[in-house]
């Protein structure tokens, strides 16, 4: 009767997914349209400043910041639901001993899940300007995997922190709106001096954004060495932060 | 064959710190450091060592804050101890502090396969179990409400429920009786029955004395810490009843 490992994690994970997926829409009228609507009238607000207000230059700019807010979109929400997943899951974690790290692997995926569904629009409207998909764009499927990762990186370090620290999901929210103007989200990378690239390169969302960007838009084939760069930066994000959690992990129960 | 160790533990201490402000912000991190630290350190298991073989219904008493409840967390897993080793053989499935963390938000179905995945029951096997843990529970008709919306004694019905369906090796009850009615705590007499009969290794803390005589095999007192006393049900019990 005893289940497998694998089967136990799954399990776990996909009820997890589950129970986060209906209390993050319960009790709205307007439900799962919220995860359309929050990107899209982001989308609007900054289409509206930096194409009539500010004239930005860029071409294909609706598909170019739609792309860019989507993937950051993401990585905000990921994060932020991660900080804050074990404080959710205090009661749970207080009573029973079980793999904590399915707590923010589970809140990575709802924001993973709704990241899907935001794509699906940005291809319907990709298509509908009249764009071709090219070659260039299977890199993309691989920079989503990248994307996860990262997410799941930050998430973990941050859930652990902010277990010890209630300080952290707070600091973070201050954090991810610095970082919305630090990353290539609505202006693009060249309109930038040199002097300011660094800022950039220890940025693996501006990697993934730009480089998405390039495959999908611009059927450009990405720069090896910048994918492997990236590589090499979303694998010590998420080592760096399951490491953490991982050693954090049992004073969870106390710290909550 | 059961002659082995179900739960072994060996010179455990706990301590926590009571802070006299808690330092929950980075802030206070810092500032604290400048100030004489102000805290306490409260010793809540003060060298337990215990050896518990399979198929034993071991009775815990003691007064509050003696440190039953921060025994079997320890035995659970849930806190680490300071020092001291824990070896259990078998899995676990905890009914700590009359609760298992159900999430409010969700329903009374919600919560069985949620709590039942985290336990290790596959979505099929809690599908099985479903009606039996309803049955048990006498909650039929609120199993589509949220769990905020019952009161505590049916959250207690609910969450033991679905602990005893677990299939563990180890059962820790922390003071499921206190707020069930009359049927449910023969029900709860039922089980432990049950459980006896299928070998089952039990730890069971209670205030009620006459239910921990029924079952137990073996009766430890709790104080301060420390184990003051150990063995035969009959005589621990009287033995507390004369020195409270």
């Amino acid at each position: 009767m005893k289940t497998t490992r694998v089967v136990f994690y799954s399990n776990l994970i996909r009820q997890l997914v589950k129970s986060d997926f209906k209390l993050r829409y319960q009790g709205s009228v307007l439900g799962i349209m919220w995860s359309f609507l929050r990107p899209l009238l982001m989308f609007g607000v900054l289409y509206l400043v930096f194409s009539y207000f500010v004239r930005f230059d860029i071409p294909h700019y609706q598909l170019y910041l739609l792309l860019g807010v989507i993937i950051w979109n993401f990585f905000s929400e990921a994060s932020l639901t991660s900080v804050f997943s074990l404080v959710n899951k205090a009661g749970l974690i207080k009573k029973v001993d079980f793999p904590k790290g399915a707590i923010v692997v589970s809140a990575t995926l709802v924001s993973f899940l709704n990241f899907l569904l935001n794509f699906l629009v940005f291809i319907i409207i990709f298509f509908l300007s009249g764009e071709k998909i090219s070659a260039t764009a299977i890199w993309f499927t691989f920079l989503v995997f990248l994307l996860f990762f990262t997410a799941l990186g930050f998430g973990f370090l941050l859930a652990a922190l902010n277990s010890k620290w209630k300080d952290i999901g707070h600091l973070w929210e201050l954090l991810l709106q610095m970082g919305f103007w630090l990353t290539p989200v609505v202006y693009s990378r060249n309109m930038i001096s040199e002097a300011y690239d660094w800022i950039f390169e220890i940025n693996p969302l501006a990697t993934i954004i730009d480089v998405s960007r390039r495959v999908l838009i611009f059927d450009d084939a990405p720069d090896v060495n910048l994918v492997i760069k990236l590589i090499f930066q979303v694998v010590l994000v998420l080592v760096v932060g399951y490491y953490v959690f991982w050693k954090r992990q049992k004073y969870f129960a106390e710290e909550l | 064959m059961k002659t082995q160790t179900a739960i072994q533990l060996s010179n455990i201490i706990k301590e926590f710190i009571i802070p006299h402000e808690r330092y929950d912000t980075l802030r206070e991190h810092f500032t604290h450091i400048l100030r004489p630290r102000t805290y306490e350190k409260f010793r809540a298991l003060d060298g337990i060592t215990l050896s518990i073989p399979c198929g034993q219904f071991l009775g815990v008493i003691g007064n509050n804050g003696s440190g039953k409840s921060t025994l079997l967390k320890v035995m659970a897993g849930i806190i680490q101890p300071n020092r001291g080793t824990i070896r259990t053989e078998g899995t676990i499935s905890p009914f700590l502090e009359l609760g298992i963390g159900f999430q409010p938000e969700l329903t009374g179905k919600e919560n069985v396969y949620l709590y039942g995945a985290i336990l290790g029951l596959s979505s099929r096997e809690v599908k099985k179990r479903y009606q039996e843990i309803v049955e048990f529970s006498e909650l039929e008709r609120f199993m589509d409400q949220k769990v905020k919306n019952y009161s505590s004694g049916m959250a207690v019905r609910l969450a033991f429920s679905v602990a005893i369906q677990a299939d563990a090796d180890i059962y820790l009850i922390d003071e499921v009786l206190a707020v069930g009615d009359l049927s449910f705590q023969n029900k709860c007499f039922g089980v432990f029955e049950r459980f006896k009969n299928q070998g089952k290794t039990i730890v069971f803390v209670s205030h009620d004395l006459g239910v921990v005589l029924r079952f137990s095999d073996r009766v430890i007192i709790l104080d301060k810490g420390q184990i003051i006393v150990d063995g035969d049900p009959r005589e621990v019990v009287d033995r507390y009843v004369k020195e409270s």
